[in-house]
């Protein structure tokens, strides 16, 4: 009683917080194992693999998993050739749904929704629907066993949601910016180049990443239209070496980890504008 | 005005449209006449076999499977991704401390390829030395080297975990962005009016979400029409196709037993399952845009 | 001779016809303003005369020469819009020089010009801040810079005024009109809902409704002399009154029990509609015309009184001085002065002025 006179009123305590965290960090915990799984297994030994000992902390870094993927000649290819398909296909996929996005929010016509529809209908088809007809058509071309029709592919599967993110995204750019250039003597291009793709770099960053990801990590293009070993993409690769490295689960996981690099990086880079972009993209819709 | 816009309405379009109905609507139509062929993939030629292929479907038992399994897919792998997703999105609302690091790493598989994600899942359901076995065997204290993956019973659901462990923060990261939007003024009243979190969250915050789960089940589904890569890695349809999908199905005939026409008959109707699944989304879209517009 | 002239300009989004036949003529170094509820067309007339807008029929002419079917950038003229539309990534500098800028002006040049408006403006110590971190005043300014700077021939305002606050709204409209003196040769156009932006800007108002024009002229004929109820009813605040009343000869109209006689004779017989404005109503133990009061508004330096009247339903309001005494719910004797009561017919008059 004599705390009372004393005027100390005792905080009650929330426990919300507290649990709330706790739940969180072992969701986190059991989130993170399956990498911090392959992140182990890629600095052990491939007896120590063997002998039972994937998931516990090594006594010691060992490095030879890495050196062995690094002195492949065979990852070397897979990279360049991924590389040499994404970079170009992220920047055409993002550039053809900038024109489209942009006159569909800036100038519609009569039955421009509905485009715009058909459009983005394509982004929900099953890959597997249009495989049959583009093999042939690669294939009468001549492209088959080439990087080109990965390229072509993914260029053209991209158009749907780049022009949707974009479309929206323009469409939140007033329309009183683009009457204004047009009064101060820009053209249509000017005013795309000038003003509103200035304005849309964070929307770009978005874009790109999203395109390099889906670019990067995608197996099911490069599987049916590549052939030989040369040409193979690194999640083909990936698939490929296993025969290679059969028991060599060390080097799986730091090929894994390796593969999966690039993207984790941009990810984490462009991760401020992801967050917004997705809303952008998705909620105002 | 009018002149200059339609000038710039063809030149803009011209290069985006070409290429979109030259690779994706010039195939897609393709693919209803090749599916009244027995093309092989190699040969020239070919012969018109009528709806041949179609009735072929109907006796296909493989076929009937892969509805099912890819019935079972979809649900799962719409379902799971979305509570989980919405769970974690109303739990890191709360802002406790830490929150951005949390949501890094429940966003971060997203970055993996479904390869990469395959690969990993494969090692915890690896019968003697995967993780789930060890970590069974630790609590139970006795052998367990059930195989996951190489028992028909649970090798799709094996896999529609490791999808779900993947897709999470794609939907917890629409849910978050969803979030913002939730004026704070509405939580207030309720606290006002002595709402417990459960009511809040039930009565106010889910239904004000509604735009975020449309584009959240869209693109579950989406994806999981896709779903072709992690089953690929992890069963390759198998064990007796016991995890055979459509799109894996139409892979397995189309090119490894070369069957293109009847592989395109079986990607018809995918095109047809999806244009319902995106004729009753349209339709949902609209309905919800004239509520939440 | 005209600087603009707009010949029988017609309009049709799908179907509706918004603009319904506009003639028009403007005179260098004028200032008008086109004015009117929202919806009436004022905004789409003058997006058609920058060009955004295409007409669906006439003629537009800019300086004697046919701008129906040139493209904006080349009609010389510039336009201020309601939201100031400055490129929220470039600079205020680079704002005002972007149209320079695209005419392949050499640098020395825009820079020397962008100078000289930002000193006209007040914006030197601006230049090189971005519109983000500027009021809402200063991002007009720089709007306005923008359109000043390639000294076009006719000038542009849609609504600019409308998204700032009242009080800097006061201060902006001084500063366009001392613009507009600056720039004697420039012909301005200038949109608004704001009839006392109208009345303080133009040399012309311009009352358009439901896509025509209702009536033209400066802001006193239009103020003593309205066409018609809506331009009556749409020019002064408090709005003019609008009473049912009925001729009984050329220059005698009986208002309830009262007779008024007019200085002038109108053509009118039969039931008509009285209009007057507040501030030409008197109270006065004189007055003929009873009316009960129901609700004062002090403004200080003038009262405006609510009143009920027995002959009409709708209620009726006054314009005192500020130092009246009154009480609410007190009689009233009234005197309306016969020089400013205006005889409209009875038809003209839609339910939508009077309320």
């Amino acid at each position: 009683m004599a705390d009372l006179s004393s005027g100390a009123i005792p905080r009650r305590f929330n426990p919300w917080p507290v649990t709330i965290f706790t739940v969180l960090f072992i969701l986190a915990v059991l989130f993170l194992t399956p990498t911090i799984g392959v992140l182990l297994s890629s600095v052990k030994t491939t007896r120590a693999i063997a002998l039972g000992d994937l998931w516990s902390w090594p006594d010691r870094l060992y490095l030879g998993n890495y050196a062995e993927v690094f002195s492949n000649p065979a990852v070397h290819r897979y990279f360049l050739n991924t590389l040499i398909v994404t970079l170009p296909a992220t920047l055409a996929s993002t550039a053809l749904g900038v024109l489209a996005g942009y006159t569909f929010a800036k100038l519609p016509f009569r039955g421009s929704n509905l485009l715009f529809l058909v459009v983005i209908a394509g982004m929900f088809f099953p890959p597997q629907v249009i495989l049959v007809p583009l093999f042939r058509l690669f294939n009468s071309m001549g492209l088959i066993d080439t990087l080109w029709p990965i390229f072509l592919v993914h260029t053209a599967l991209g158009i749907p949601i780049c022009t949707l993110l974009m479309r929206n995204f323009f469409a939140t750019v007033p329309n009183a910016l683009r009457e204004a250039a047009i009064l101060e003597g820009a053209n249509e291009w000017q005013v795309l180049t000038r003003v509103v793709l200035p304005l849309s770099l964070p929307a770009l960053a978005v874009l790109a990443t999203l395109q390099f990801t889906w670019i990067w990590n995608d197996f099911l293009w490069p599987l049916i239209f590549t052939q030989s070993d040369e040409k193979r993409t690194i999640m083909v690769g990936i698939v490929n070496l296993r025969g290679q490295y059969t028991v060599a689960w060390g080097v799986q996981g730091a090929l894994s980890l390796i593969a999966s690099l690039p993207t984790l990086l941009i990810f984490l880079y462009f991760q401020r504008f992801f967050i917004k972009g997705m809303t952008m993209g998705a909620v105002k819709g | 005005m009018e002149r200059e816009n339609r000038f710039w309405r063809v030149a803009l379009l011209a290069l985006p449209l070409f290429v979109f109905l030259a690779l994706v609507i010039w195939p897609l139509l393709s693919s209803f006449y090749y599916s009244f062929t027995n093309w092989n993939g190699f040969n020239s030629d070919y012969d018109y076999v009528g709806f041949e292929n179609f009735k072929r479907i109907w006796t296909d038992r493989l076929f009937f499977n892969a509805i099912v399994n890819t019935s079972i897919w979809m649900a799962a792998a719409i379902l799971l991704p979305t509570i989980l997703g919405l769970s974690l999105a109303l739990l890191l609302d709360a802002k406790v401390r830490g929150s951005k690091i949390f949501k890094t790493i429940f966003y971060l598989p997203i970055c993996l390829s479904a390869i990469v994600v395959g690969q990993i899942w494969v090692w915890i359901y690896q019968p003697d030395w995967g993780l789930l076995n060890t970590v069974i065997e630790q609590i139970t204290g006795s052998r367990f080297n059930y195989a996951w993956l190489a028992r028909p019973d649970s090798a799709l659901y094996a896999v529609i975990v490791a999808w779900s462990w993947q897709q999470t923060g794609l939907s917890m990261v629409i849910y978050l962005a969803g979030l913002t939007s939730v004026p704070s003024d509405l939580l207030e009243v309720c606290d006002i009016e002595g709402a417990t979190p459960w009511q809040k969250i039930r009565q106010v915050i889910i239904p004000l979400l509604t735009p975020s789960t449309v584009v959240v089940v869209a693109l579950s589904v989406i994806n999981s029409l896709k779903g072709f890569d992690i089953l690929f890695i992890m069963t390759g349809g198998g064990p007796f196709n016991s995890s055979d999908t459509l799109a894996m199905h139409m892979y397995n005939e189309s090119f490894r037993k070369y069957f293109m026409g009847y592989g395109s008959a079986i990607s018809v109707v995918l095109f047809l399952i999806a244009l319902t699944i995106i004729g009753l989304y349209f339709r949902q879209l609209k309905k919800v845009d004239d509520i939440y517009g | 001779m005209a600087q603009v002239t707009l010949k029988n300009i017609k309009k049709s989004f799908g179907p509706t016809e918004v603009i319904k036949g506009v003639d028009l003529d403007i005179q260098q170094g004028e200032f008008v303003v086109f004015v009117g509820p929202s919806g009436c067309g004022k905004s789409t007339m003058l997006r058609m005369i920058s060009g955004l807008e295409d007409v669906s029929a006439g003629q537009i002419g800019i300086d004697g020469r046919d701008v129906t079917h040139v493209s904006p950038s080349k009609r010389d003229l510039a336009m201020v819009f309601q939201s100031y539309a400055l490129f929220p990534h470039l600079t205020v500098a680079e704002n005002i020089g972007f149209g320079l800028k695209l005419h392949k002006t050499p640098k020395a040049e825009i820079n020397r010009r962008v100078e000289e408006v930002a000193k006209t403006l007040q914006l030197e110590a601006l230049l090189d801040r971005t519109p983000r971190q500027l009021s809402g005043g200063q991002r007009q300014r720089v709007a306005i810079g923008r359109s000043i700077i390639r000294n076009p021939k006719v000038f542009l305002f849609d609504e600019p005024l409308s998204n700032l606050d009242a009080a800097l709204r006061g201060k902006m409209r001084l500063e366009i009109a001392r613009l507009h003196k600056e720039l004697k040769d420039v012909t301005m156009i200038y949109v608004t809902h704001d009839q006392v932006e109208a009345m303080t800007l133009a040399d012309r108002i311009v009352v358009f409704n439901q896509g025509r024009i209702e009536q033209v002229g400066t802001p006193m004929e239009l103020y003593h002399t309205p066409a018609n109820p809506f331009v009556a009813g749409f020019i002064g605040a408090p709005a003019m009154n609008f009473l049912p009343a009925e001729m009984l000869s050329e220059q005698q109209v009986r208002l309830g029990e009262t007779v008024l006689d007019l200085p002038q004779s109108s053509a009118l017989s039969g039931a008509v509609t009285l209009g007057i404005r507040p501030e030409h109503i008197e109270v006065s133990d004189g007055g003929e015309i009873m009316a009960t009061l129901d609700l004062m508004e002090k403004l200080g330096s003038e009262t405006l009184l609510h009143l009920t009247t027995p002959f009409s339903d709708s209620p009726l309001t006054a314009r005192v001085d500020g130092a009246v005494e009154l009480t609410e719910g007190q009689t009233l004797r009234l005197k309306f002065n016969p020089n400013a009561v205006h005889i409209f017919a009875a038809s003209e008059v839609r339910p939508a002025m009077t309320a």
